[in-house]
């Protein structure tokens, strides 16, 4: 799951400002549980509609943030997320004529950097208890070969009212959940995952649209094979 | 009556009453009772043509039972705004004002049964103020008086700069140094990072950090001590501030109503436009004093306090300022006609600025299915002429350090600058059209992947829907925007020539090129492709003869709008469902609106707005009721 759980932030946040959206989350995990990161979102395809929003105070009644605030917004996480025990090299590559957004980080086990990601976004948020996630929350799981995933209730509250053009583009946004083992895959338990030619790597693709409504669509548990 | 439903009784009395008046009204007492105090009016009279619809039709309007729940708090009993006690055969005055010190709102209007407008009102308490000829009930803030057979609902409340003056001044007198809960920011951050802080990312990391440490710091800290005094001050400083503002509120009510029942001062009495326009036969009539309304409001305080000659000199600059309007509800229209009114020396700057020639090059831009465009025709250095010759003067007067400098600094730019040149590039006039919406293409980035899952970004074309829209100006200089332009392409590749005209790459929202044709008298932005095919204009396909010859007659000021047209260009699938109800509503009961002035003279420049609106409406009171109620069912 890792990222999932910053998907409906990034998407709330960004829903109202556009709707196609891609978002890539990439996870490399080495033998000794330690591994690298890659989360990046794709706005390019809304750019005009951004760019449209970005010039206004507010839109329906709420106000619309400015650019600069956005990219401090960014900066603050990165910056607490560097702070957190267990993570290290983080890097945001942030493309603001695309809107296009990929930060990247190493960690040193799967716990720490769930922690990490959580204290991270309870800094940057207004209001930390809007992140529903204790200290014991954890959605990835990995041991003796088994690599588990659930997608927690977070609460966000969903978009209402969406029109019937935010709908197609959110269908035509994707979300893709790619996970690399140092191991070769044996199965997978989420009907929609696909297993690399070289079975080094599992992908999970939904539409966004998909996974708003849904988030369980994501939910996965891989068997790789430790003993090769 | 609580505040919400008074502006509710406002609204469905303004929406109510021309469909409710009697053509053979009393001449009402109801305009006697407009303060002298009040800048705008907005007076309903009797509609000829609205009588058509009775009472009994306009009730039947679903957007009725809400203002009936209002107007008798939710019980209704099958009581209508006709059990209100309002006598219709009067007319219906809704007013504002405002000065330096305070601002006023309300409304008058007929009684013909106070008992049951008493039901109506029924949260006013009586007065033991009254006299013998005047009747006072109040609810709150507001103020119900009754003289005869009419009625005055009306609020008086002190400008917050006004009584924020005397407050910080009461404050201080007290032995206070500071206002509390304003804080000095720069020290504050000089007092963080150090006097000689330059900032930096670094910067930006250390701010994080502190922010943390004042948020761990809020438990049970010893500043938390200093919060409570701080708070305590604070408080101290609003109830103050309250004492004075209601201190304020009562004197200047005071004060309006010994102008008007004691001294027997109304506007329509002090004012002969405002008398003569109630007189007239239309729909309705709106009033607006400029020269009141511009220099007395709150935003010129301070001005006023510092440069009290000059305020007392502009005041008579806009003396006779006054904007008079009738509204007409014809068969298949709704027309406004409006005067603006000006002094002798506003209006020779006016005269000189809007009598000018119409350039006819201009509507070649201009599509002649384009479902809105206006023109704007002015002369800027006739205008600045006039200005100059008549402000100066003025500034000069004042024996003021700060005003001296800059007429100095005006002056001397009057004599360096070339103005023919500055005025002949932009001559004031302007011209735009929007012409539906197009179809463009516009980059995007994908990620693409192989067997393994590796991936990179590759760039695609995709479809996006904008607005075609032209916008022009006048000028005689095309060469110094040519060379403005020149320089440009040498500063950045996004901006280059092509043949006879300029594009400018992804200027619109970073993503969409703009033309710029500059030729002939003209200087135009657009994203209209058509233009670039042949920048001379749209050839045959430009604005119709009878489209042209109405810009051409109308003064400086002309526009036009098909809603109907504007909307078919919108796709409904970018709006809500609600949304789209809303603009399905509008697309078939929508109509044609357009704007023509008159030459302007020395004294005035007459306007005339219509909306002329399609579809089998009895007349357009209906029209109006049914689109208000058509609108509020969706939007309930």
């Amino acid at each position: 799951m890792r990222f999932i759980i910053l998907f409906p932030f990034v998407l709330g946040m960004l829903l109202s400002l556009t709707s196609c959206i891609e978002i890539l989350d990439d996870i490399s995990l080495n033998k000794d549980g330690s591994g690298t990161l890659k989360y990046n979102v794709n706005l390019s395809a809304s750019k005009v509609k951004i760019n449209s929003v970005l010039a206004l105070d507010s839109l329906e009644g709420k106000r619309v943030p400015e650019l600069v605030e956005i990219e401090d917004y960014l900066r603050k996480f990165v910056f607490h997320l560097d702070q957190e025990k267990g993570i290290s090299n983080v890097v945001l590559e942030s493309d603001y004529d695309n809107f296009m957004f990929k930060l990247s980080c190493d960690f040193v086990s799967l716990e720490r950097l769930q922690n990490g990601i959580k204290a991270a976004l309870k800094q940057v948020v207004k209001n930390p208890d809007d992140v529903k996630l204790s200290d014991q929350d954890m959605w990835i799981f990995f041991a003796e070969g088994r690599w588990t995933r659930s997608i927690p209730d977070l609460e966000i509250p969903k978009k209402n009212n969406l029109s019937l053009e935010e709908i197609e583009d959110l269908k035509k946004g994707s979300y893709i959940s790619i996970t690399r083992f140092e191991y070769p895959v044996k199965s997978v338990s989420n009907p929609k995952a696909v297993i690399a030619k070289n079975k080094l790597a599992v992908m999970v693709r939904e539409n966004a649209y998909a996974v708003l409504e849904n988030p369980n669509v994501l939910e996965n548990t891989i068997m790789i094979n430790s003993e090769k | 009556m609580t505040k919400r439903c008074l502006s509710r009784t406002i609204f469905g009395a303004l929406l109510s009453a021309p469909f409710l008046l009697h053509p053979f009204q009393s001449k009402g007492q109801s305009e006697l009772l407009i303060p002298s105090e009040a800048v705008a009016v907005f007076s309903i009279n009797n509609f000829q043509l609205l009588q058509k619809i009775s009472l009994d039709e306009l009730i039947q309007y679903e957007f009725m039972n809400e203002i009936h729940q209002e107007i008798f708090d939710g019980s209704t009993n099958g009581r209508t705004i006709k059990d209100s006690g309002i006598d219709f055969k009067q007319k219906l005055n809704v007013f504002f004002g405002q000065n330096e010190r305070f601002e006023l709102a309300g409304f008058t209007f007929g009684i013909n049964d106070q008992k049951a407008l008493f039901e109506v009102f029924d949260d006013f308490d009586k007065q033991t103020d009254e006299s013998e000829f005047v009747q006072h009930y109040r609810s709150y803030f507001n103020h119900l008086l009754i003289k005869g057979q009419a009625g005055l609902l009306i609020r008086v409340d002190p400008n917050e700069s006004w009584v924020r003056k005397h407050t910080d001044s009461i404050w201080f007198s007290r032995g206070h140094d500071r206002i509390p809960g304003e804080t000095d920011w720069d020290e504050a951050e000089e007092e963080i990072l150090g006097e000689d802080a330059d900032w930096s990312e670094d910067m930006d990391n250390e701010m994080f950090a502190i922010d943390d440490e004042l948020s761990a710091l809020e438990d049970g800290d010893e500043s938390l001590i200093l919060l409570s005094e701080e708070d305590l001050l604070q408080e101290n400083y609003n109830d103050l501030k309250d004492s004075v503002f209601l201190a304020f509120q009562e004197r200047y009510f005071q004060e309006v109503m010994v102008h008007l029942f004691l001294e027997n001062k109304n506007l329509s009495g002090a004012d002969p436009e405002l008398a003569a326009l109630l007189t007239h036969g239309s729909e309705a009539v709106f009033f607006m004093d400029n020269s009141r309304n511009v220099v007395n409001s709150s935003n010129f305080s301070q001005f006023r306090t510092l440069f009290p000659t000059l305020h007392r000199d502009l005041k008579e600059l806009y003396k006779g300022n006054k904007v008079l309007g009738d509204l007409y509800l014809k068969d298949d229209q709704i027309e406004a006609k409006i005067t603006t009114t000006y002094g002798d020396a506003l209006g020779r700057i006016y005269a000189k600025m809007n009598n000018t020639k119409f350039d006819g090059k201009v509507t070649r831009y201009i599509h002649d299915e384009s479902p809105m465009y206006f023109n704007y025709n002015v002369n800027l250095q006739e205008a600045y002429d006039q200005a100059y010759q008549l402000i100066i003067p003025l500034l000069k007067e004042q024996k003021n350090t700060r005003i001296a400098t800059n007429v100095l600094v005006v002056e001397v730019l009057n004599e360096f600058l070339n103005k023919e040149a500055i005025f002949d590039t932009y001559k004031g006039s302007m011209f735009a059209s929007y012409s539906g919406v197009k179809t463009v293409q516009v980059t995007q980035l994908e990620y693409t992947y192989d067997e393994d899952f590796n991936y990179e970004e590759k760039e695609v074309l995709m479809d996006q829907e904008i607005p075609i829209f032209t916008l022009g100006f006048s000028t005689e200089r095309n060469d110094i925007p040519e060379m403005v332009l020149r320089q440009l392409a040498k500063m950045t590749s996004k901006c280059k020539k092509v043949k006879d005209y300029w594009v400018f790459e992804e200027a619109i929202l970073n993503s969409l090129p703009i033309y710029i044709i500059n030729q002939n008298d003209l200087f135009i932005l657009t994203n209209d492709e058509r233009l670039i095919v042949n920048t001379k204009g749209f050839g045959k396909n430009r604005l119709g003869r009878k489209k042209r010859k109405a810009i051409k007659k109308s003064g400086f000021l002309y526009a036009k709008s098909d809603w109907n047209a504007v909307m078919e260009g919108i796709p409904e699938t970018m709006l809500s469902d609600k949304n789209r109800e809303v603009f399905k509503v509008l697309k078939t009961q929508g109509g044609v609106m357009e704007l023509k002035s008159s030459s302007t003279t020395t004294r005035k420049t007459d306007f005339t707005l219509t909306y002329t609106y399609e579809g089998k409406y009895e007349n357009s009171g209906k029209y109006v009721l049914d689109v208000v109620n058509s609108l509020f069912v969706i939007l309930k």
